[in-house]
């Protein structure tokens, strides 16, 4: 019972860092802590077993949805020729 | 869900609101938007709609990618 506060706990403060981080480079880092605090979150909830399905599509998402916005923050594939 | 996880993904999804409306980066708005998302997630959960949950959890990031390719940033 003590994991799902300690995921809870760090998913707030981690909401906390990213909201009042200036620099929108170091928010992403604690915008993926918020996703795993989550998905700790979503695992330890309801004792059934498609509740791990739901988190691992939880984390697969989440992950890709921070790194395409940090990928196009730092400017996108670079057209060459 | 207890009162202390309840609390804490009410929390997130109301400090996630905050924050896109207060914001004027569009990156900033996005991952504002994130957070509120994440924050709704243990609610879909808890009563048992895991296959609701599941198509969010994959169709969000794709509405995320729709919007990043609008708002790219110009070449200096």
């Amino acid at each position: 019972m003590i994991a799902i506060y300690v995921c809870a706990g760090i998913a707030v403060y981690a909401a906390l860092r990213v909201i009042f981080q200036r620099n929108t480079m170091r928010k992403l880092p604690f915008l993926n802590v918020v996703s795993f605090a989550v998905t700790g979150i979503i695992a330890l909830l309801l004792p059934h077993p498609i509740t791990i399905a739901a988190a691992a599509a939880y984390f697969v998402g989440s992950t890709l949805e921070s790194n395409a916005i940090a990928s196009t923050w730092a400017g996108g594939m670079k057209k060459d020729e | 869900m207890n009162e202390f996880v309840l609390v804490a993904c009410t929390i997130l999804v109301l400090i996630g609101t905050a924050a896109a409306m207060l914001e004027r980066d569009p990156f900033n708005k996005l991952i504002s938007l994130s957070i509120m998302i994440s924050g709704i997630f243990p609610f879909i959960i808890d009563r048992g709609f895991l296959d609701v949950a599941i198509a969010t959890a994959l169709i969000a990031p794709l509405s995320t990618i729709f919007i990043l390719m609008v708002c790219r940033r110009m070449p200096a």
